[in-house]
């Protein structure tokens, strides 16, 4: 009897990032025929729509960027804490925290010139979203409690401060008694690129690019990456991991925090609690196809946004919201799935048994 | 061989025998033709320095590894095991180094989990658990939960778990090393007791007191293969035991030259340090090394010679004493202000200590000075590529392309490139940890070469090393370490094996000066 399993391979495919999104792509529009004539649809014409929405048209690839722009940040969140083998669950959170702070200038600001208010609501998005990742941080610092826990938990600690302000005092006068805050000041808002697109999309690609060069060109990067492989080793080369551990992790959380101001200022009328929308966690999946590469969050966010524009589109076409939420779920599976193949190859080996050291001893 | 026809177990077949074992993995034989034949109704310890191939054989015996050759009977049948569970059907038990419990379950839980009926009644379990732990003598309570155990508790569920199995063989590897002293006696006491109710129990260990202590009978592995099988304990002592399993085989390296030794380049003065388990490791260590003299220590794993590395290089805190380097006080200085000031340290864990697996091999050729390597805030790469590049053709490493992870490299290259490391800093002293374990024999000659290549450059070595052939041909002055302490020095030339052996186990022989 011969059965397949996982052998690691020798060295990482090159370029296998790019082919593992290829390949999950195309097995994932294979299993969505099915499900698409199953439930009455063309599959052709499904799938020539998704593609028109998301990268068809200038207009298209203006709505799909704007949807990049906080994956992108938020994964380039996760992903920095990522080089350091940190987990930063909480940019849910720190997007929040990002856009109350923004909010919150936005609120005193509205008489400042427009360049001078955004830049002052972004820099306080960035504070906004490191104050919320500061207790994880030191306490991961100083007495080693896991971050993992600590972030996710203050992710619902952010919305709930988002609720009681929209409930409360920052409650607009004039919405008859609806919990909404007042619309952003128009000098509050980013100016437009093109069609639809904000100019956040060249600062989210600025910001990637600065922490892809930074984690992969200096020193700094160089002891994050040391201590990401081996804690020991960090302490060997003389790296002091305790603030090392608290610099990353508020970073990480202003990174975060930034995709915030980002959103609220560039796509948003007000802060509400769905401001999020999922982006944090989807973070976490955009930085994990990554490889937690800072460099490679930028293409990542682009096709995950154009998979969810496209996905959102076809519901005009009657295809209801489950199945294409079901097909995007698919487009990442296989990519996820892919990846794997990337790092392991399919070996057929006798027996039930399976030894991990030793390759050639079997049979 | 030759199967009796009726597959029937002989009166006389001894509880477990395994012949010709052989196990080879990735450049490295584990196993080579090693044997074991244990009486039923014994301890049987189990001796080897590390590497020597006891726990290979112990994977062997337990159905985790699958011999390349050999054969393994249990009570004179032979069995093909294919899982740890295969084994545990015809007998055989196995208590890990490391736990494998659940500590939010409760003692019964863990005893019971994955061998109970579906339908847990607690209260059964648990006295039907306590009946058995007082049967063997293993004080516990079976309502505790895990968490709040000690490290000796948590053992004897351990071995409570086996013997709900029914194990009738018990294998524990290395089972004194997570135990406190009065822990150990008691799991001695808990051994012997099982072995009168005629179980069986094969200990691993590589300390020689326990082995003397409660053991019957001794098997002795070097290099994967069995230098002494079944000595019966009574017949031998602790020192014999140590000369077989550090062994008298033919030196590797030339003696080398002798080099008139220059001043005192390391002090250490009382030093002191706790291990991991928070006990004190080092009881005051005085030492001394010169230029151009090399020092070993020599003694019995875990009896300090890891912390003093570790003490001296500046990566765990001491508790007392003072390191001087040329007579400038670096007891508390960063490990990078120790490499500064001249000290290279060669630790005993080569992957994830001195080397970062998941980086690549440039990136690991700058660990020690890639702060010297900068453009402003940025990495200088070409000269970190540069540094990479002279220390592979310097130090003839083998490497596959340099901006690949070093997880790829063969353990023998990836010793060189970080010896080469801590040598290219011309540094004045060279601490090295076990710097050729697990080698082969170019890759020890290659080290060792390396190391009396610096001596004669007038730096200062201590070499700590548990191949006391390799301490006895480089070293200039032989220091043993015992229970944390230096027990006693030798000159390598004029020292007999048995004084070294005997002073390992803490017999302070006469006449060697004591530190």
């Amino acid at each position: 009897m011969r059965w397949p399993v996982l052998a690691r391979r020798d060295r990482v495919l090159r370029g296998g990032q790019p082919l593992a999104f290829g390949v999950g792509l195309v097995v994932a529009l294979v299993v969505g025929v099915f499900l698409l004539v199953g439930s009455g649809h063309d599959p052709l014409r499904v799938y020539a729509r998704m593609f028109d929405a998301s990268l068809g048209d200038p207009r298209a690839w203006s709505v799909t960027l704007n949807r990049a722009v906080p994956l992108g940040l938020a994964g380039l969140a996760v992903a920095v804490a990522g080089s350091m083998g940190l987990w930063n669950i909480g940019a849910e959170g720190q997007i929040m925290a990002g856009a109350i702070g923004a909010a919150w200038v936005a609120r005193i600001g509205g008489g400042w010139p427009g360049p001078v208010l955004v830049t002052a609501m972004l820099a306080a998005a960035v504070v906004g979203g490191g104050l919320l990742a500061l207790g994880p941080a030191i306490a991961r610092a100083r007495i080693g409690v896991n971050e993992i826990i600590t972030t996710l938990m203050l992710n619902e600690v952010a919305i709930r401060l988002v609720q009681w302000l929209i409930h409360g005092r920052w409650k607009d006068p004039g919405s008859h008694n609806f919990p909404l805050a007042p619309m952003l000041p128009d000098n509050g808002r980013l100016p437009t690129l093109f069609e639809r697109a904000h100019v956040g999309v060249v600062l989210a690609g600025i910001v990637i690019a600065l922490f892809g060069l930074a984690v992969s060109r200096t020193a700094w990067g160089y002891e994050l990456r040391v201590a990401g492989s081996s804690g020991a080793t960090a302490r060997y080369a003389g790296i002091s991991l305790k603030r090392k551990i608290l610099t990353v992790l508020v970073l990480s959380g202003g990174v975060a925090g930034f995709a915030g101001g980002v959103e609220l200022s560039g796509n948003a009328d007000r802060i509400t609690e769905g401001l999020s929308n999922g982006f944090g966690f989807a973070g976490i999946i955009v930085a994990a196809l990554a490889l937690m590469r800072p460099s490679g969050v930028a293409a990542v966010a682009l096709l995950f946004g154009a998979v969810q524009i496209g996905g959102q589109s076809i519901q005009t076409m009657g295809v209801s919201s489950s199945v294409s939420t079901i097909l995007q779920a698919l487009i990442l599976f296989g990519a996820i799935a892919a990846g794997v193949l990337g790092r392991y190859r399919i070996q057929m080996v006798a027996g039930e048994t399976v030894e991990t050291p030793s390759a050639g001893a079997e049979s | 061989m030759i199967q009796p026809p009726d597959d029937a177990p002989a009166a006389t077949a001894p509880a477990v025998e395994l012949s010709g074992i052989w196990k080879r993995f990735p450049g490295v034989v584990a196993n080579a033709g090693a044997h074991l034949s244990v009486r039923a109704g014994t301890v049987h310890a189990v001796l080897g320095e590390n590497g020597a191939g006891k726990s290979t054989l112990m994977n062997v015996l337990s159905g985790v590894y699958r011999p390349d050759e050999g054969e393994v009977r249990i009570d004179g049948v032979v069995h093909h095991f294919r899982s740890p569970s295969d084994a545990l059907a015809a007998g055989v038990g196995m208590v890990h180094q490391e736990f494998r419990l659940v500590p939010s379950f409760t003692v019964a839980e863990n005893v019971v989990l994955g061998a109970a009926e579906p339908i847990v009644r607690r209260q059964a379990v648990e006295s039907a658990v306590a009946d058995l732990a007082e049967r063997f003598g293993l004080a516990t309570e079976p309502d505790r939960p895990v968490w709040q155990l000690s490290m000796g508790e948590r053992q004897r569920v351990e071995i409570l778990k086996a013997l709900w199995r029914d194990a009738r063989i018990l294998i524990l590897d290395e089972p004194t090393a997570v135990l406190t002293p009065g822990e150990a006696d008691e799991l001695g006491r808990i051994l012997r007791h099982m072995a009168d109710d005629d179980r069986t129990v094969v200990f691993i260990s590589h300390k020689l007191h326990e082995v003397t202590g409660f053991c019957d009978e001794a098997t002795v592995l070097r290099g994967g293969e069995t230098v002494a099988a079944s000595l019966p304990v009574s017949e031998t002592d602790s020192s014999a035991l140590a000369g077989l399993m550090v062994g008298s085989a033919p030196v590797i390296s030339q003696r080398p030259p002798p080099v008139v030794a220059g001043g005192p380049k390391l002090e250490v003065v009382g030093l002191g340090c706790l291990d991991d388990r928070g006990l004190q490791a080092l009881h005051g260590v005085d030492l001394t090394v010169h230029a151009g003299e090399i020092v070993g220590i020599a003694g019995v794993a875990g009896n300090g010679q890891r912390e003093l590395a570790q003490a001296i290089a500046g990566l765990r805190p001491t508790t007392g004493g003072t390191v001087h380097m040329d007579g400038m006080d670096l007891t508390a200085a960063t490990p990078r202000q120790r490499f500064g000031a001249g000290l290279g340290y060669i630790p005993e864990d080569r992957m994830g200590v001195g080397l970062a697996p998941r980086l690549s091999v440039t990136d690991n050729a700058i660990l020690r000075t890639y702060s010297t390597h900068r453009r402003g805030p940025f990495l200088d790469h070409e000269a970190a590529v540069a540094h990479c590049r002279d220390l592979v053709e310097r130090f003839a490493v083998r490497t596959g392309p340099l901006d690949q992870p070093i997880a790829g490299l063969s353990g023998g290259n990836l010793q060189r490139l970080l010896v080469g490391r801590e040598l290219s800093g011309r540094p004045r002293v060279v601490v090295a940890a076990q710097p050729t374990r697990g080698l082969d024999v170019q890759g020890v000659k290659a080290i060792q070469d390396l190391l009396v290549a610096e001596r004669g450059a007038g730096v200062a070595i201590l070499l700590i090393s548990e191949d006391l052939d390799e301490l006895l041909t480089l070293t200039d002055r032989l220091l043993v370490m015992h229970g944390g302490r230096v027990v006693a020095e030798f000159d390598p030339e004029l020292a007999g094996r048995h004084e070294i052996g005997e002073a390992m186990v803490g017999h302070r022989p006469a006449g060697a000066a004591s530190a």
